[in-house]
């Protein structure tokens, strides 16, 4: 992440915690330092995104990447990413989705909502740390919006 | 009560036929009554005839004897005119009564004897005027004193009397018997009436009966009828939503499936890293003698640690593929079908050519036959039954002779029945109904394979709206039959799916 990579969060919701160490593990293989910030939930991620109040305005002045799983236990990935990008402070965090789900409706649904990357799990676990070590690579070199002020 | 109709028709017709009857009797019954009017009618003609020809009889003596005074009177033969009349006529008149007495018992000897006197009269009165033209007028007179004359006139008066008194008495039997007669119809008659308008009303009252009956039963019938359908879609929306809920149940499973087996695979795969990096430091150890221990941990690491990481990996690839199957019908549950004219011929050619390669390295010919029914339905679908069951079929071969698989198909009624036919080495009979079933095989497990693909052919055929069946003699080959629509029509209330 070219700019100022080390303020540069990635928050990471995924229910599944041997999937979140098995993610972070291989983000950092790729060589990415960031921070990553793990919800094993949807309200824990909401209420970190969107503060106390539910407004945002705890996300003002952040910069973050968002990787996200659909299937959560509380609440489905969809609503969180259609909460992300409707609400001002947060619109602009890129999304990549990291799901299991490959349904072609439920693909297509995300990007509709504005999501950035759409990513299918793979099963096989050799594919999936390459993915995931791709996706490494990849956020190391893509720009970033400005935090809003 | 319900009336069944044999009873119904059974009832009336006896009803009808006891009216038919007595129909009948009154018929015969005016018939007498007319016999009988015609007899009295006759008796009233011949009792007038009687009494006409009786008269005319006694008036014609009475003119003979009239004849005879006047001439015996006057000595004028002038007077004699009525005399000579009449005693022409007499005979006449006699013979007359006779014929209408004829065949009436008990008359004869009357009218013998009115025929007799008749006679000795005329005989009196020819004999007094013979005298008298003789100029022996004195006796003729004495013959007339003798009263003999009046005498047979009295007697022939009575004998008249007689006889038509007789023909009256005759008469009023014959009014009597009638009258008894009339009567006796006019009952009948009235009865009769009365049994026929009873047996008319009652036959009448059954049809009417037995009529609403029909419309009550039909009635009943379009009301059940009516719930049928309405039964019958309420029970299509279940089913449908059963079986939606069955795909989205297993595509579920599936998926939560899949997440625990990444980490399994994940980590087995740290794991196996790890162990390289701790073999390695291992390795560079120098190896010192009689160390139970240490030669016991590097042999755990060259050799037991791998071989179980190897059953784990194995393990979850299969639990992979497996999950993958799951996935794959569910998928293709969901999939949303579209009919399209398909030329079979191509299709199963086409499906052919894609193993023939294979097949030629088995030996084995396969052959379509031709021509063969084109039909409406889903392309993708009918391409992957046909390919499931080819591929089955050039997969289980016998080896111990040629393979020999021959694909071929016919019209049957309202659909079409195709059918692939090998010599292969056949499914005992208890395995025909497992072979379709998901997950599982039959006979000797010597070929690669999970279980699928039977299960997805039969899956697919029922979306197709058709079945599939297999014979087969173990040893010889199998015959998979499958039954298809001409036209496959998806229902409006079998909302599609999308995948």
């Amino acid at each position: 992440m070219k700019r100022d990579p080390q303020t540069v969060c990635i928050v990471m919701i995924e229910d599944d915690e041997g999937h979140a160490r098995l993610i972070e593990k291989n983000i950092r293989r790729a060589g990415v330092t960031n921070e990553i910030i793990p919800f094993t939930d949807g309200t824990s991620a909401l209420a970190y995104l969107f503060g106390a109040d539910g407004s945002g305005q705890a996300s003002a002045g952040r910069a973050h990447l968002i990787l996200l799983d659909l299937n959560l236990p509380d609440m489905t990935g969809v609503d969180i990413l259609a909460k992300v990008k409707a609400n001002p402070h947060t619109k602009r965090f890129p999304v990549v989705v990291l799901t299991t789900t490959d349904d072609r409706q439920e693909i297509q649904r995300c990007y509709d909502l504005g999501a950035n990357v759409y990513i299918t799990k793979p099963v096989n676990y050799e594919s999936f740390a390459n993915a995931i070590r791709q996706l490494g690579l990849f956020f190391s070199v893509i720009q970033l919006p400005e935090a809003e002020a | 009560m319900p009336v069944s109709s044999t009873t119904v028709t059974r009832r009336t017709l006896l009803m009808l036929l006891a009216g038919a009857l007595t129909l009948l009797a009154i018929v015969a019954m005016s018939g007498w009554l007319a016999e009988s009017t015609r007899r009295y009618s006759q008796a009233v003609a011949r009792m007038t005839e009687i009494r006409v020809v009786a008269g005319n009889l006694l008036s014609q003596l009475q003119d003979a004897e009239i004849g005879q005074r006047g001439y015996l009177l006057t000595g004028d033969r002038h007077y004699l005119q009525p005399y000579e009349n009449a005693r022409n006529a007499v005979g006449g008149t006699v013979a007359r009564l006779r014929r209408v007495n004829e065949g009436e018992a008990g008359t004869a000897g009357v009218v013998d004897r009115i025929g007799s006197l008749a006679v000795a009269k005329l005989e009196e009165l020819e004999q007094t005027i013979a005298l008298s033209e003789a100029g022996r007028k004195d006796e003729a007179l004495a013959i007339v004193r003798t009263d003999r004359g009046m005498r047979l006139m009295d007697e022939a008066r009575r004998s008249l009397a007689d006889l038509i008194g007789q023909a009256d008495a005759q008469l009023d039997a014959q009014v009597t018997a009638m009258g008894e007669q009339a009567s006796l119809s006019r009952w009948v008659a009235t009865l009769g009436t009365l049994f026929i308008l009873l047996v008319v009303g009652g036959a009448v009252g059954i049809v009417l009966r037995y009529t609403r009956e029909l419309v009550q039963a039909q009635r009943a019938i379009q009301i059940l009828n009516g719930t049928l359908e309405q039964r019958v879609s309420e029970r299509t929306v279940d089913l449908q939503r059963a079986n939606d809920e069955i795909q989205r149940f297993a595509y579920i499973v599936s998926h939560d499936l899949r997440a625990p087996l990444v980490n399994v695979m994940g980590f087995t795969s740290e794991f196996q890293e790890g162990l390289a990096s701790v073999r390695a430091h291992l390795d560079r150890q120098p190896a010192e003698q009689d160390d139970a221990v240490a030669s016991e941990a590097k042999r755990a690491m060259a050799e037991d640690l791998p071989e179980a990481i190897g059953f784990i990996r194995a393990s979850t690839t299969k639990m992979d593929r497996l999950i993958n199957a799951i996935l794959t019908l569910s998928r293709q549950g969901r999939r949303t079908l579209t009919p399209e004219p398909v030329s079979m011929q191509e299709l199963l050619e086409n499906t052919v050519a894609s193993v023939r390669h294979q097949a030629s390295e088995l030996r084995c010919a396969i052959d379509v036959a031709s021509p063969l029914p084109s039909l409406v339905s889903d392309r993708l679908a009918l391409e992957q039954i046909f390919g499931n069951l080819i591929d089955n079929a050039v997969k289980y071969l016998d080896p111990v002779r040629p393979g020999r698989i021959s694909v071929r198909g016919r019209a049957d009624g309202n659909g079409l029945v195709f059918e692939v036919a090998d010599n292969g080495r056949g499914i005992a009979p208890q395995d025909r109904e497992r072979i379709f079933e998901l997950f599982r095989r039959a006979g000797v497990q010597d070929r690669p394979g999970e279980g699928i693909g039977l299960a997805h052919v039969r899956a697919l055929v029922r979306r197709l709206q058709g079945d599939v069946t297999v014979d087969s003699t173990p040893g010889q080959g199998s015959v998979f039959r499958i039954t298809l629509p001409k036209i496959l029509t998806l229902s409006p209330e079998t909302p599609a799916h999308e995948a």
